[in-house]
């Protein structure tokens, strides 16, 4: 049984049509890459796996489990969790205490939650940094914050949106090996990505939209020769080594 | 029900909804494009009331005549309150990451020593012109309409016709509805946000001392009549929608309708609780409001 | 509040110079009625209590970012229930309170309900609008439902029966004293414990930032709803205490718009968002409005209102986060010499180090 299963899902806003039938599955362990032009379509596909919204028809299921009409924290208490694209730390909280919050969603005990949220945070080299308040953080800080506070909720599958967005290129190796680090640890990843790069050396998969559709899908090396794609988005110069 | 009584009573509804578009139109600006809650909102009204009153207790100045004059000068009070008083706490709230009663509780203390300062130095006994003109009426067969207050109501129109060219065919007009609709990007197309916003609470506390100066004629001004009128303002800016300005018309008018309808069928210091009532139904049902352009 | 650390938390290693300072004054109020007798100066100290309990009890629905202005109709449904319940049936304030606060609490949980999905101002200015429709209804109702006498804007006057404990009453001030102190601690023991918990750390993640908090598996409608109801039973139960206290409530004073201004001024300035923020602002607010009521208030109508208005717009513009904040960093700054600003200036150093990464 794969983890997770998208199965004909549509959504429009209003006389826009986001995403039109789009079938995909995502087995355990694997690390996916959603890509595709601006406007594809791929943040509102993440949205509807997050519950953030609901589809028009069409089924989301995780472990078997149908999502419909459930509500972005019912889905996180049975393990999805998700990063915002542009980074939503609480501000007005200490990085350990941002975690904490995460952590809680497992248990109701202050000692038990900081615990959870000091392993998670060395386990992200992030461990100095935890008394820093959340809106004293650099962009990278911020982007490993939002990863930190999801890992928290102990998720099977973890869905990252643009997590390389706005970093710099010596930032990057190092949050792709924590990527690496975090599937070793038996989590499933669903990367929206428009970095081509990391994408490439980071995911086994790649599924490409493109106007609220599959395009294609396949490896790396298979959809970066692929024609359609390379015509809707991709340049030559970035297929794998 | 007898018919002559219900609409006698729905056209008195439609002078004190006159009224309360007069005064609200103003705030419906304030509130839709700076999106502060101005509690002292009716201790202005009752300012530029007390100052009409003054003007033509003492100088016989008919207030008809001084409410211009007297619009002028709250144009410029309003801005500063705005600049001084109201700006430091937004440039405040950029930095923080809430503050939503910042402004609200520091209009209130501002209502609170307006209103005390007026008991202080007028007394609380009311006040009122008395001159012939006050009570003139227009003898409709069913029921007399009394002239100032037609004046008001008409007055709304006026007021609201106003403010709806200035926003609509000016300049100034485009720059505050951009700001209003948004800030961040009206001033990267070079709109100088808060003079907008200087500008904006002038005109508006403007338009309210104009329409103080028309019902000065009929209403007993008083230190403690502020605070009821601010929150029926409050309630027509809602029901009428956001920074609308035939929408404050609308709303008041309605609002007015309702208070003195309903206060046939209860007692009149009751009929309130439907005010109330139908802010609260709009809010749930409609919070864009009767024409809301802007959201909430 | 989460990033103030009192003395709790880090009690490991030392008790910090502001738990110290606040045991001192604890430790104070305790013994004042021993020394002071004057039932003036002691009504001043219920009145401190009675509000540093009433801002703390109000600052726990602040906590989830939703600023109530309504809150006086709690004090004046708590205090009408137990007041009512004892003139018609003799039942005893002692139970009539806890009648109050648990209909509070339901009440506060079904205006919340459909409420909180509305921002900032319009959710204060809703909370305004349910509690003057109850007041004016009170003000105008002679006999409520039930015939129930509510006395319109008379409003009800507690059956004297002098020193009788038994229905919450005394006649002397200092059982009251002891009572509020009692209150307020138990508020701020609550406050504190809230905000140790899961429930403190997920009402501030709401407040901060919702949509995050929902993605990090937080109800928030529940947790806003918990924090409104605790609100509530608590405001009720202040409402009992004023009832018996004053010996009489009507709508005007009990469930006005003035109130509910009184109780969020004290969070406001004293901080809402700390524990003992609420408390520091009625020690500030209380005795200085109630001594200009007392002493100006006769000869020159309405000068401690206007001066009351003058203190908040003071407090708004220049004291952006109440006294607290910059009270408890002072503290902090006396006893930090190893911790505290060093640390975190150390942290936020640019990490060199993290780049030599292959």
């Amino acid at each position: 049984m794969s983890i997770l299963e998208v199965k004909k899902l549509n959504k429009s806003f209003g006389g826009l049509v986001a995403i039109h039938d789009f079938d995909m599955s995502v087995e355990k362990g694997e690390i996916v890459g959603l890509i595709g032009p601006n406007g594809a379509g791929k943040t509102t596909l993440f949205n509807m796996v997050a519950c953030f919204y609901s589809p028009d028809s069409g089924r989301v299921i995780f472990q078997g489990k149908n999502l419909a009409g459930m509500k972005p924290y019912h889905v996180c208490a049975l393990g999805i969790a998700r990063t915002f694209q542009v980074t939503k730390p609480f501000v007005n909280n200490t990085v350990l205490e941002n975690v904490m919050v995460g952590a809680f969603s497992r248990t109701a005990h202050s000692h038990e939650a900081r615990k959870k949220a000091l392993e998670i945070l060395e386990f992200l080299e992030f461990q100095e940094h935890k008394d820093v308040l959340g809106n004293e953080l650099t962009p990278a800080d911020h982007k490993r914050l939002e990863l930190a506070r999801a890992l928290a909720t102990q998720p099977r599958l973890l869905l990252l949106d643009e997590t390389m967005a706005g970093l710099n290129p010596s930032e990057k190796p190092h949050l792709l090996e924590l990527l690496r680090r975090v599937r070793d640890q038996g989590i499933t990843l669903l990367v929206v990505e428009h970095d081509m790069k990391a994408v490439m050396t980071l995911c086994e998969r790649i599924v490409m939209l493109h106007r609220g559709e599959k395009l294609v899908e396949g490896t790396p090396q298979r959809v970066a020769n692929d024609q359609q794609a390379i015509a809707a988005y991709l340049g030559e110069e970035y297929a794998t080594t | 029900m007898d018919f002559e009584l219900l609409a006698s009573s729905f056209l008195m509804g439609l002078m004190l909804g006159g009224l309360y578009a007069a005064v609200a139109v103003g705030l419906s600006l304030i509130f839709g494009i700076i999106r502060v809650i101005n509690f002292a909102h009716g201790a202005f009204l009752m300012v530029a009331m007390y100052a009409s009153f003054w003007l033509w207790y003492f100088f016989g100045i008919d207030p008809y005549i001084s409410t211009i004059p007297v619009a002028v000068v709250f144009f410029y009070f309003g801005y500063n309150v705005q600049k001084w008083l109201i700006r430091p706490i937004f440039i405040r709230e950029k930095a923080l990451v809430i503050e939503p009663l910042g402004v609200l509780l520091l209009t209130a203390g501002l209502d609170l020593v307006l209103s005390n300062l007026a008991l202080l130095f007028f007394k609380s006994d009311p006040r009122a012109v008395v001159s012939p003109a006050a009570s003139a009426t227009i003898d409709l067969g069913f029921v007399d309409l009394n002239v100032p207050r037609l004046v008001v109501f008409l007055l709304s129109f006026v007021i609201a016709g106003a403010l709806y060219w200035l926003l609509n065919y000016t300049e100034k007009g485009i720059a505050i509805r951009s700001v209003g609709q948004n800030r961040e990007a009206a001033a990267l197309c070079g709109v100088n946000v808060y003079r907008i916003y200087n500008f904006t609470f002038g005109i508006g506390t403007a338009a309210l001392a104009l329409a103080g100066g028309a019902m000065v004629p009929f209403f007993y001004v008083n230190p403690s009549m502020g605070l009821s009128l601010a929150i029926k303002s409050f309630i027509v800016v809602v029901l009428g929608g956001l920074g609308s300005v035939p929408g404050a018309l609308i709303g008041g008018l309605i609002l007015g309708v309702v208070e003195s309808v309903t206060a046939q069928f209860v007692m009149s210091t009751s009929s309130v609780i439907f005010s109330f009532l139908l802010f609260i139904v709009v809010l749930f049902i409609r919070p864009k409001g009767i024409m809301g352009v802007l959201e909430t | 509040m989460m990033e103030k650390k009192e003395n709790g938390k880090m009690a490991r290693k030392k008790i910090p110079l502001s738990g110290w300072a606040a045991g001192a004054v604890l430790a104070l109020f305790l013994i004042v009625p021993l020394f002071i007798h004057n039932p003036y100066l002691l009504h001043i100290f219920v009145l401190v209590f009675l509000f540093a309990y009433l801002g703390t009890a109000w600052s726990l629905v602040g906590m989830a970012g939703q600023l109530s202005l309504g809150h006086a109709a709690l004090i004046g449904i708590g205090g009408y229930v137990s007041t009512l319940m004892f003139m018609e049936w003799g039942v005893t304030p002692w139970l009539g309170m806890i009648v109050g606060g648990i209909l509070c609490g339901i009440i506060g949980v079904i205006i919340g309900y459909p409420t909180f999905r509305l921002r900032g101002p319009y959710f204060a200015l809703t909370t305004i609008a349910f509690a003057e429709i109850l007041r004016i209804y009170v003000e105008n109702t002679e006999e409520g439902p039930l015939g129930i006498p509510l006395r319109g804007g008379m409003g009800l006057l507690v059956p004297l029966k002098g020193d009788a404990p038994g229905v919450f009453q005394f006649s002397t001030k200092e059982p009251y004293y002891y009572i509020a102190l009692l209150m307020m601690l138990a508020a701020i023991g609550l406050s504190f414990f809230i905000n140790r918990w899961r429930m403190g750390y997920y009402l501030a993640a709401i407040r901060s930032d919702q949509d995050a908090a929902e993605a990090l598996a937080i109800n928030s409608t529940k947790y806003k709803l918990i924090a409104m109801a605790i609100s509530c039973v608590l405001t009720a139960l202040g409402g009992t205490f004023y009832a018996q206290y004053f010996r009489y409530i009507n709508p005007e004073r009990a469930m006005g718009l003035s109130m509910s201004i009184e109780i969020a001024l004290v969070g406001v300035v004293g901080g809402w968002q700390t524990v003992l923020g609420p408390t520091i602002g009625s020690i500030l607010l209380s005795p200085s409005g109630e001594l200009v009521r007392a002493y100006l208030g006769g000869t020159y109508a309405g000068l401690h209102l206007c001066l009351y208005g003058l203190l908040l717009m003071v407090v708004i513009l220049f004291l952006p986060n109440g006294i607290n904040g910059p009270l408890i960093r002072a503290l902090k700054r006396l006893e930090a010499k190893m911790w505290g600003p060093k640390m975190i200036e150390k942290v936020t150093a640019p990490e060199t180090a993290k780049e030599d990464k292959p």
